[in-house]
């Protein structure tokens, strides 16, 4: 198969970018849509030329590393995949494919489709999280937790984090990667003493990371390749409103159960 | 023990004196859910147009004869269209400024055209309000518009509808505000839902189904109005 | 010389690791504050480690080579935890857990190791739990399990296909925590490029700053190699792109002995690799051969489509060897079974590397919709990554390197042969000795870090209390010329214009062929002559565009390849100086008439420690495996 690929090429985060075209050809249709970029690479590093970076690592779907946004949709054609479970058959011969970085203000772009996440990790360092010490945990079954809450608590952490969401919002808003945290925690038992300080830490955080907000058109959920339901961005919204009105204004940050002790 | 820097309380606090955008968003929905619902009642209380000048004339006395509640509503409105806009024309500039490098490509799955254009349409209602107003209610608009009263000496409302709506031109904007109305209504009513976290298994097809349904039936309601004068239906 | 002591606590079993706790010296809240420590990695182990090291009040300092520390290899374990909770009552402990795991690992593992890691089983699964991890419940509330990898007892934890990632979000969020907390400093896009060694000690690390290029010496009280396992050495297998050897690899060449590094083990049901572009194999679940057959044509040159051959034209190889197994035979014999039928020249699919899982059988007898059921998703997948409808044409499969038991040499208390220098999770070999049960990775990963590190290193930082080194010490400067010098030769390297991938599959094929599955001494005598040779050709013509003052990926892949290069005549050498079968490691010359194993527990009871000579082949170290619990047996599966 052959293909005319336009590919966003960004030396480093202050620099002008813009689009290169290259040929491929001798693509077979059963390579993944990475496979197809690492061939392209291979034949640029040769022609002494600098080879388009990309994220990737797991080429499997669950890592979260891969972020391409193919002919204006991230992740590509396909629904629910990654970009690296993309397959070359899905695309037509002789077709012009559009390849550009995730594009968000809270993604600067580190070099040509290599974009910084850490706005992410920043988030869930806000509140993402269950403050429990190593050890002296009770008895796993002492928590009894229903499996069809324990079912929805998984269909939210199936978030693997890849920013597609953010990528696909007209807003670049993080609503579904907040949510989809949020409701995984305050789902279980174990996380609903935290959850007031949580919800409220994360969405401040969020908002200093400089992400839009929600315009409730659900792409995101279009392109999630977990297929993480914007149901839990209404529940985020509740978790939201229950803090609200529970009353607690910004979290103490002082309120880890460390360090007075010595 | 955690250390919070200077300029991160700073800007803590900063995030603190302003409501932040889920807040912004549910403030905002709660202001356009009351207008939402002057909306329909409004449209509902026009409908008395197809009984007669009697009817709709002695309606609108009716709610002149209560100044208080008239100007109490009326504030509440205005108070509602200055929350609802201020708010959500702060989150629309927020959001521009999430993304300062577009696509060059861009295709949706699950967008639909009327949440695409929420602040086109929201614009645009805005502004045939204002032309509404002092159209309908203040009447500096159309000079040739009978001021007058009716025969018992009430307010000729059938009189300045029907007078407004044989003429072309009003027809045109009244039915692209109705457009408008619409569209923004469609997404609105649904959206609100899920902004105020009211998700449910068996009834989401009815909140996804909630907007475009009131939408509609307000759109109709108003269109049946300029339609039934435009054609001749409603005699002056 | 460095000397192997395994500093097992004497005493029954049961009592060691509580005998190492009593006896270990603690370190007192307020000096913890002023120790810090160097955590390499975030996947499960590295992870845990770092957050509850962050928790006891140590300063750490965290380092991984993603962008974010939730996306190391850990996450795409799928099938589930070990622990021996014996919530189903039929019949597990902690002693068969233990019993299991060494028979497992053919008893070349260490007695107080597997046991201890059985004791701590438990405990994971109530940490994992408490820190919101979404195990599969029963409708009344309580956890499940499954039964998995062929053992007779349900102790199997798992969160649908994602196992290893709930735990690595687990551990993740811990380290959020901590890093919220300002007691973990986190260092995303870093790698590490060489150990500091000062005085005989672990002082610090050197790492390059994948975003700008820089590099920079970290040094701290103590090193924590968190660095997973090197499967990639073989170029394609179901590891991440990322996975290397660099970190534990740079640690041998500083004195670390390197244990039993041809301990590979070898996936059997993987998707086979569709041409020379292959980036990457995929794992299916193992489960697939419950209800598959396996089988080739019988005739090599049998170029039928598979449904058009005749079932007496079949050979379902693995029920005609092993009759009473058939399909069912653990992970290694049916890894070796596939690979000799391939070298038949019998094999099916592109380049012949490849034979027929067929679920027609199954389908006839109880309808597609039972087969949808139990492997709809798998199909799925099959579908995506071939194209092809398994419930109308046989998939084919192929074996792929997934796991290595191999590492850094460690004591029972994870320290390697460098003081100071302590090593968790894949990238050390204790645990699983020549093989690993299912589902027992994420088990020993979570142990070491969140259980077993965090009181051994205290016991060393109270006893070895030196305050780090300047960043400019001699030592520190010295290894940063290491890697600057490393570095600039690659980037300068610009001869004949071949890529570092093309280097990396030549290597790959060397070993899959010699030190891959079935290894015999000729073939390892060969590979050792090869390698070299490729290693020269690789300094001196392989390029690598940019310069190394930017980021610059294929400058990062390219340094793991020269790794990989070095790294492969240690393998090859552990592999050829041990003359028996165990585990995943199969010398041809030592098998029955029949074809099986054949261990040898006379001259090769020992872990096999190499310790690095600049300039010489690897020097052996011996440290002897006594069962005192356990009498090892044979496995045999005709």
């Amino acid at each position: 198969m052959k293909f005319t690929l336009r590919i966003w090429r960004q030396r480093g985060p202050n620099e002008r970018g813009g689009f290169v075209t290259y040929p491929v050809d001798d693509v077979s249709p059963d390579m993944s849509f990475l496979e197809m970029l690492d061939g392209l690479n291979q034949r640029l590093i040769v022609a002494g030329e600098e080879p388009v970076a990309f994220e990737h690592d797991c080429r499997e779907g669950i890592c979260g590393s891969c972020s391409l946004v193919i002919d204006g949709v991230p992740h590509g054609p396909e629904r629910g995949v990654t970009t690296c479970q993309l397959y070359m058959r899905r695309f037509a011969n002789g077709a012009t494919i559009t390849i550009e970085p995730w594009r968000a203000k809270a993604f600067p772009i580190i070099r040509d489709l290599v974009v910084d996440r850490r706005a992410l990790d920043r988030i869930m360092q806000a509140g993402g999280y269950i403050s429990v010490n190593t050890g002296g945990a009770v008895d796993g079954n002492t928590l009894l937790i229903g499996k069809e809450e324990a079912e929805t608590a998984m269909d939210a952490a199936s978030c693997i984090g890849c920013g597609a969401c953010v990528a696909a919002c007209k807003n670049a808003s993080a609503m579904l990667f907040v949510a989809a945290k949020v409701s995984h925690l305050a789902m279980l038992p174990q996380g609903k003493p935290e959850r007031t300080r949580r919800v409220m830490a994360m969405v401040r955080a969020m908002e200093r990371e400089g992400f839009g907000s929600c315009g409730n058109q659900y792409e995101c959920e279009a392109v999630c390749p977990k297929h993480v339901s914007v149901r839990f961005i209404a529940m985020l919204n509740r978790e939201y409103l229950r803090a609200s009105i529970m009353g607690t204004r910004i979290p103490a940050r002082s309120d880890a159960p460390h360090g007075e002790s010595y | 023990m955690a250390v919070v820097n200077g300029e991160e309380r700073e800007e803590m606090n900063r995030a603190n004196e302003f409501v932040d955008s889920v807040g912004s968003k549910l403030v905002a929905s709660l202001a356009g859910l009351g207008l939402a619902g002057f909306v329909i009642f409004h449209m509902l209380g026009n409908l008395q147009v197809f009984e007669g000048s009697d009817a709709i004339n002695g309606y609108a006395s009716f709610l002149h004869d209560m100044p208080i509640l008239l100007w109490t509503a009326r504030a509440g409105l205005l108070t509602a269209a200055a929350v609802h806009v201020g708010l959500t024309i702060r989150l629309a500039l927020r959001n521009r400024r999430g993304r300062p490098v577009p696509y060059a490509l861009r295709r949706y799955r699950a967008a639909s055209v009327a949440s695409r254009t929420m602040a086109l349409t929201g614009s645009l209602l805005l502004a045939f309000i204002i032309f509404h107003l002092l159209h309908l209610t203040v009447g500096v608009i159309d000079p040739s518009a009978p001021d007058g009263m009716d025969v018992q000496g009430r307010l000729d409302v059938y009189g300045k509808i029907v007078h407004a709506f044989r003429n072309p031109l009003y027809v045109g904007i009244y039915v692209a505000g109705q457009l408008a109305l619409g569209l923004h209504l469609s997404h609105a009513i649904s959206s609100a839902f899920q902004t105020w976290g009211i998700e449910h298994a068996a009834l989401d097809r009815l909140f996804k189904l909630a907007g475009p349904g009131v939408a509609l039936f307000v759109v109709l309601g108003n269109l049946a109005i300029i339609f039934a004068v435009f054609l001749g239906w409603l005699h002056p | 010389m460095i000397a192997l002591d395994p500093q097992v606590p004497p005493g029954p079993l049961e009592m060691k690791w509580d005998r190492r706790r009593f006896s270990g010296q603690l370190v007192s809240p307020a000096n913890k504050r002023r120790i810090k420590i160097i955590v390499v990695g975030t996947g499960l182990a590295g992870a845990s480690a770092a957050s509850t090291l962050g928790q006891l009040g140590y300063q750490v300092e965290c380092f991984c080579f993603h962008d974010s520390p939730r996306r190391a290899h850990s996450i795409a374990a799928q099938g589930g935890i070990n622990a021996a909770k014996n919530y189903q009552d039929d019949g597990d402990s902690v002693a068969r857990l233990f019993y299991d795991t060494i028979k497992g690992g053919d008893f070349r593992s260490r007695e107080a190791n597997v046991y201890r890691l059985a004791q701590i089983s438990t405990q994971i699964i109530d940490q994992c739990v408490a820190l919101g991890v979404p195990f599969a419940r029963e409708y009344g509330g309580q956890l499940a399990n499954r039964s998995f990898g062929g053992v007779q007892v349900s102790r199997t934890f798992y969160c649908r296909g994602q196992t290893g990632q709930q735990l690595l979000l687990g551990a993740y969020s811990a380290l959020c925590w901590q890093i919220e907390r300002g007691q973990v400093t986190m260092r995303p896009r870093t790698e590490m490029l060489d150990v500091i060694v000062a005085d005989g000690h672990a002082r610090g690390i050197v790492i390059r700053d994948l975003v700008t290029g820089r590099l920079s010496a970290h040094t701290a009280h103590a090193v924590v190699l968190a660095t997973g396992g090197y499967s990639n050495v073989y170029y394609l297998s179901t590891n991440a792109s990322g996975c290397n050897v660099t970190a534990t690899y740079r640690a041998w060449k500083q004195g670390a002995a390197f244990a039993n590094p041809s301990f590979t083990q070898i996936h059997p049901t993987a998707i086979p690799p569709a041409g020379a572009h292959q980036a990457k194999l995929t794992l299916m679940s193992e489960s697939l051969r419950n209800d598959g057959r396996l089988w080739v044509p019988v005739s090599p040159s049998d170029r039928r489509s598979p449904n058009e051959i005749p079932p007496s034209e079949r050979d379902y190889f693995l029920e005609r060897r092993y009759p009473r197994f058939g399909n069912l035979v653990p992970r290694d014999v049916a890894s070796r079974a596939v690979k000799s039928i391939c070298d038949e020249g019998r094999g099916v699919g592109p380049g012949g590397q490849g034979v027929y899982l067929d679920f027609s059988d199954v389908i006839r007898q109880q309808g597609i919709d039972v087969v949808r059921e139990r492997y709809g998703n798998l199909f799925e997948m099959y579908q995506r990554i071939t194209g092809e409808n398994a419930y109308e044409v046989p998939m084919r499969i192929y074996p792929a390197p997934h796991y290595t038991m191999g590492g850094l040499w460690v004591d029972y208390n994870l320290m390697s042969t460098i003081p100071g220098l302590f090593v968790i999770g894949e990238a050390n070999f204790a645990d699983h000795g020549a093989n690993r049960l299912g589902a027992s990775s994420l088990m020993q990963g979570l142990a070491d870090g969140y259980f077993i590190l965090p009181y051994t290193i205290g016991h060393y930082l109270a006893m070895v209390n030196r305050p780090p080194i300047a960043e400019d010490h001699s030592a520190a400067r010295a290894a940063l010329e290491r890697v600057e010098a490393r570095l600039r030769k690659l980037v300068q390297a610009k001869g004949r214009q071949r890529t570092a991938a093309s280097f990396h599959r030549a290597l790959g094929k060397i070993l899959w062929d010699h030190c891959g599955m079935s290894r015999c001494a000729a073939g390892l005598r060969g590979a050792l002559e090869v390698i070299p040779v490729l290693r020269e050709e690789f300094w001196r013509d392989v390029v690598v565009p940019g310069s190394g003052e930017a980021f610059n990926q294929e400058l990062e892949y390219a340094g793991r390849v020269a790794d990989f290069l070095e790294f492969a005549e240690l393998m090859c050498h552990d592999a050829l100086h041990r003359e028996e079968s165990c585990g995943a490691h199969f010398r041809e010359e030592y098998q029955t008439e029949e074809g099986e194993p054949q261990r040898d527990d006379e001259r090769f009871a020992y872990v096999a420690a190499w310790e690095y000579r600049d300039g010489d082949t690897p020097a052996l170290h011996k440290e002897p495996l006594n069962f005192e619990f356990v009498q090892p047996t044979t496995r045999s599966y005709q």
